[in-house]
């Protein structure tokens, strides 16, 4: 009989490495953008480093715990095999995670390297000969991440799309669809971190950065969605009967409500409401704190309940006929 | 010498079943499958009800197929195909990620908690490969199962192939199954 597979695990890791994707992709981005050749937004760019390698590298961690024979994860890395989406999948994560933490360390400063390094035994040369400043290769990193992280983004969304037997993933929108929420998730994650970071208070210049870059996403995202709700009911029928999971089905509220419309919808609105004076009025942008907080948590519980949604529904989507025991 | 190749299949006369299970019970204990678990079983479908009701047995296993699905999403290349045809795991390569699982049309397969891997019908290759017929063909009392190598023009299943109609599970799928439904 049809089982559930894969649990919970999977997607707490789907939503982390999105998550890291969405960090690494607004901090190389904020990196990216200057005025009068400096960047315009080095403190996101030196918060999404510090915090992007940690959530992809727990996710990974939970993956191989979900295994069933946890020890023989190195396998994964015995075979490259292009056909299998999880075998591009934990080559491209990790590099994707070398290439974060390499990142986050040329964003440390000198008396943060200082410290780490204090702790480690001073016998170990070797491991001292690492301490050196490579704060001139950020923008390369940065550069050369852009596409793991994009890659990691859509990846998420790959493993699920690329199942031929599950109707409710296999659509060439499911990857897109992943790679946008990952995106606004670690935009979002990045403002939550700013607004709650009390030392170092945002300025409103940041928080209009991550709340349009956050905006972009989510539309994106919401532009994905539709045409995956028409094409589906537009198309065959074991695609409809899929899509059936979320209208009317079991996961039909948990769509609807907490996803979409909490999750998707209001902070859209809220984000709209606090960027449209600013761009089409002229005004000052108010950069509200508890707005953004809001916005902020949302998205990411909205994050979550999409691979949620998802990974559960999806399984439970099937081209086999439904034959089964006798009561 | 050169091999002869060979594709094996299995044709299943579903008409004939009566639901006795043998084919499951011989299949567990020649292939010693956990409890709990089953590499075939029969599909159950009542139309109707009574006077005007039909009822329909189906068994069903691994489908082999052309292009097993489980194979190509497989990381380690764990699961895979021998050149007759049959897909199997390699044990000592499964990681227990279960995405063959997920992978498979037919819900084929079933996850070996003690072992942490993956398992499936063999067609019982042990026997197979000795020339004999899998188990639960074996078994069956009133062969339902025809087991054979496409590939040989002179097979019963050939024969059965050429002269009866039949259809296969979910071809849209575009695995190839290879387990044949008369009709």
């Amino acid at each position: 009989m049809h089982e559930t597979n894969w649990g919970l695990l999977i997607v707490v890791y789907l939503f982390l490495g999105g998550l890291s994707a969405g960090l690494f992709f607004a901090s190389g981005l904020a990196n990216y953008l200057k005025v009068d050749d400096k960047p315009a937004y080095a403190r996101v760019a030196r918060m999404g480093a510090l915090l992007a390698p940690w959530p992809v590298a727990i996710g990974s961690g939970l993956l191989i715990l979900d295994l069933g024979n946890w020890y023989r994860f190195y396998k994964l890395f015995m075979h490259f095999r292009w056909e299998s989406p999880m075998s591009i999948g934990s080559w491209l994560l990790t590099v994707f995670t070398v290439i974060a933490f390499l990142y986050l360390y040329s964003w440390l400063k000198e008396d943060e390297r200082t410290w780490i390094f204090s702790k480690i035994p001073a016998s170990w040369k070797l491991v001292h000969r690492l301490n050196v400043d490579i704060s001139s290769w950020r923008e390369t990193l940065g550069m050369i991440g852009f596409p793991f992280s994009i890659g990691v983004g859509i990846y998420t969304g790959v493993l699920l799309g690329a199942v031929s037997s599950r109707p409710f993933w296999n659509t060439n929108l499911v990857a897109q669809m992943f790679l946008f929420s990952a995106l606004s998730s670690g935009a979002a994650a990045l403002l939550l971190a700013m607004v709650l970071d009390k030392k170092n208070p945002i300025e409103k210049h940041e928080t209009k950065f991550l709340v349009t870059l956050d905006v972009v996403f989510i539309s994106l995202e919401l532009f994905i969605i539709l045409p995956y709700l028409i094409h589906g009911e537009l198309s065959t029928q074991a695609v409809k009967q899929a899509l059936d999971l979320i209208l009317g089905g079991p996961f039909t509220f948990i769509f609807w409500g907490p996803f979409l419309f909490l999750g998707l919808l209001v902070p859209l609105a809220i984000e709209v409401y606090e960027l449209f004076p600013a761009i089409f009025k002229g005004r000052e942008f108010h950069g509200s704190r508890n707005l953004a907080l809001a916005a902020a948590s949302l998205v990411l519980i909205g994050g979550f309940l999409l691979r949620y949604i998802f990974v559960y529904a999806g399984q439970m989507s099937s081209f086999h006929s439904k034959m089964g025991l006798l009561q | 010498m050169a091999m002869k190749k060979k594709r094996y299949a299995l044709v299943i006369d579903s008409r004939k079943c009566l639901n006795c299970k043998a084919c499951v019970v011989a299949c567990k204990a020649e292939n010693k499958v956990p409890v709990g678990h089953f590499r075939n079983r029969i599909n159950e479908e009542r139309k109707g009800e009574y006077p005007t009701l039909s009822i329909n047995f189906e068994p069903e296993q691994c489908h082999h197929c052309d292009e097993p699905s489980c194979v190509r999403v497989c990381p380690t290349g764990a699961s895979w195909q021998r050149k007759d045809g049959i897909v199997l795991v390699n044990y000592d390569e499964c990681i227990g990620c279960r995405y063959c699982m997920i992978a498979c049309p037919y819900d084929a397969r079933y996850f070996n908690e003690e072992e942490g891997v993956v398992d499936k019908c063999t067609f019982c290759v042990q026997r197979v490969d000795k020339g004999e017929v899998p188990a639960c063909v074996e078994t069956c009392p009133s062969k339902v199962r025809v087991f054979g190598d496409l590939e040989d023009p002179k097979s019963r299943i050939r024969e059965l192939l050429a002269t009866r109609r039949y259809k296969v599970k979910e071809p849209q799928t575009g695995n190839g199954p290879q387990l044949y439904y008369l009709l």
